[in-house]
């Protein structure tokens, strides 16, 4: 074993971290609240279908093919050239983001969807007979409620998106596959430099496991029998 | 001696669900003070009619009036300037539910503070305080920082009283506060009740318990078929109906208590 190999590697991988950590959370901050925006529509009925055919659209497609059509498919319509967004439809990074962002809206609005309606009934009925508005109740009950069963379904999606991330890599973005990837055609040493890559994005996993275990001790105190 | 002013009042109500009519012409008034039982079989329309009041069911025709608001909304539905009448309105009544409704993510003191904190924006201090009484009132001081889930249903509903109270309801309506209940966590939840009665609270309550009825009401009207069918004093009503449905649903309770 070439330990000062791995390590230099490592510590080269590394540099990708901040790029990776920046598509994955800033995907999920935006995937989030299009989510979020995506269930408040479903309460018309137009408002569903377009919602329902979002999911299906983003949710049964590569996100690979996303992004590519995002970054390659683009840029072939003249208007898109001609528009104000195209200083940032041209660059990879906002190509990359802009389809992780989409694509997490997809589940993340399925995962909420299954948290909204696990809220009771009678406890949405308790708010609005205090005189709470529509978006107080929102606010102080469904959310809370909604947002704390939705939890572990939620963690998974936050793993994978970390791990999707890799895919922007394609795109020539130098976040921890891309690095790698430019390293093994470099060296060749394929199997210890993609290991390095994934035991950062195994450490990844763990730190989200363990944060959003805690999260929900926190939050859901009711069901796990603690008292304050 | 003036007589005290009129809490609530509901004229010409009519509730229908699809093709069943549910309510079918209610008047009712409540002056502070009063303690009015909603009985009646199941079916009778007594648990929409108190649903209607805070419009949690939208009335399709008629009037309800709470201290100085009113709203007449019509084909069931509320406009935008109705809702916050709406609002205005709830916020004046206390609701206790069959199924008590907590909010399971919050503390005990937590649901008696909601309202007062985030509907009436009150300071948080003095909201406390007055929770921490009214928990006490209700007999469940020790339990203000619980979760929900850990009390029992008699406590959950006490809880429930608790935050109908906390709002400074001009009328608490209570919807079978004591069906979902064991037999033997009725009484402390009655026992509750009573002594806001005692209080000269102004309270409606629908119910299925005639013997508690007969003791804390000021007035006992009897529902049939969407109808007020009979109205009257407990010892009126209880006493000598003049009601043939109202005896016959009265001694067939009877009966089955026995």
């Amino acid at each position: 074993m070439d330990f000062d190999f791995f390590a230099g590697m490592f510590a080269q991988l590394l540099m990708g971290l901040p790029l990776t950590l920046n598509l994955g959370i800033l995907a999920l901050l935006g995937g989030f609240s299009l989510a979020l925006a995506l269930n408040l529509m479903r309460a018309t009925r137009i408002g569903n279908a377009v919602a329902s055919a979002y999911v299906f659209v983003f949710r049964g497609t590569p996100l690979l093919i996303q992004i590519f059509m995002i970054y390659y498919g683009l840029a072939g319509f003249g208007f898109v050239r001609q528009s104000f967004f195209w200083p940032f439809l041209r660059e990879p990074y906002w190509c990359g983001l802009l389809a992780l962002i989409l694509n997490d809206a997809a589940y993340t609005s399925e995962i909420l969807r299954g948290g909204l309606r696990s809220v009771p009934k009678g406890a949405v009925e308790a708010g609005r007979v205090s005189g709470m508005t529509r978006f107080t109740v929102l606010r102080r009950i469904t959310l809370p409620i909604a947002i704390r069963q939705a939890l572990p379904a939620y963690s998974n999606e936050v793993i994978s998106i970390l791990k999707s991330t890799a895919l922007v890599s394609t795109i020539t973005l130098m976040e921890v596959t891309g690095i790698a990837r430019a390293a093994v055609s470099e060296t060749w040493r394929a199997v210890e430099i993609f290991l390095c890559a994934a035991v950062i994005y195994l450490a990844l996993s763990l730190l989200v496991t363990r944060l959003s275990a805690w999260v929900e001790r926190r939050l859901s105190p009711w069901q796990f029998g603690v008292t304050p | 001696m003036s007589l005290p002013s009129t809490a609530l009042s509901i004229a010409g109500l009519h509730k229908s669900f699809g093709s069943n009519e549910v309510l079918r012409g209610i008047d009712l008034s409540a002056r502070d003070g009063d303690v009015i039982s909603l009985i009646g079989a199941s079916g009778s329309g007594k648990s929409t009619l108190l649903r209607c009041i805070p419009m949690l069911e939208i009335p399709d025709a008629g009037t309800v009036t709470v201290g100085e608001d009113n709203l007449s909304p019509e084909g069931g539905r509320l406009t935008r300037g109705q809702e916050s009448v709406a609002r205005r309105m709830r916020g004046h009544l206390g609701f206790v539910f069959q199924n008590f409704n907590l909010w399971p993510h919050r503390t005990v003191l937590q649901n008696v503070v909601e309202a007062p904190l985030f509907v009436q924006k009150r300071p948080r201090a003095e909201a406390e305080e007055e929770a921490t009484a009214l928990l006490e009132k209700v007999g469940l001081a020790e339990k203000r920082d619980a979760w929900p889930a850990h009390l029992s249903g008699g406590q959950q509903q006490r809880v429930a009283i608790a935050r109908a109270l906390a709002q400074r309801p001009r009328a608490i309506l209570f919807d079978e506060p004591t069906s979902a209940l064991d037999p033997e966590l009725v009484g402390e939840v009655l026992k509750v009740i009573r002594a806001l009665a005692d209080e000269g609270r102004t309270m409606l309550i629908v119910t299925h318990e005639m013997g508690f009825a007969r003791e804390v009401s000021s007035q006992v009207v009897f529902l049939h078929q969407g109808l007020i069918e009979e109205a009257g004093t407990p010892e009126q009503l209880f006493g000598n109906p003049s009601s043939e449905r109202c005896r016959a649903f009265l001694s067939g309770h009877f009966d089955r208590n026995r």
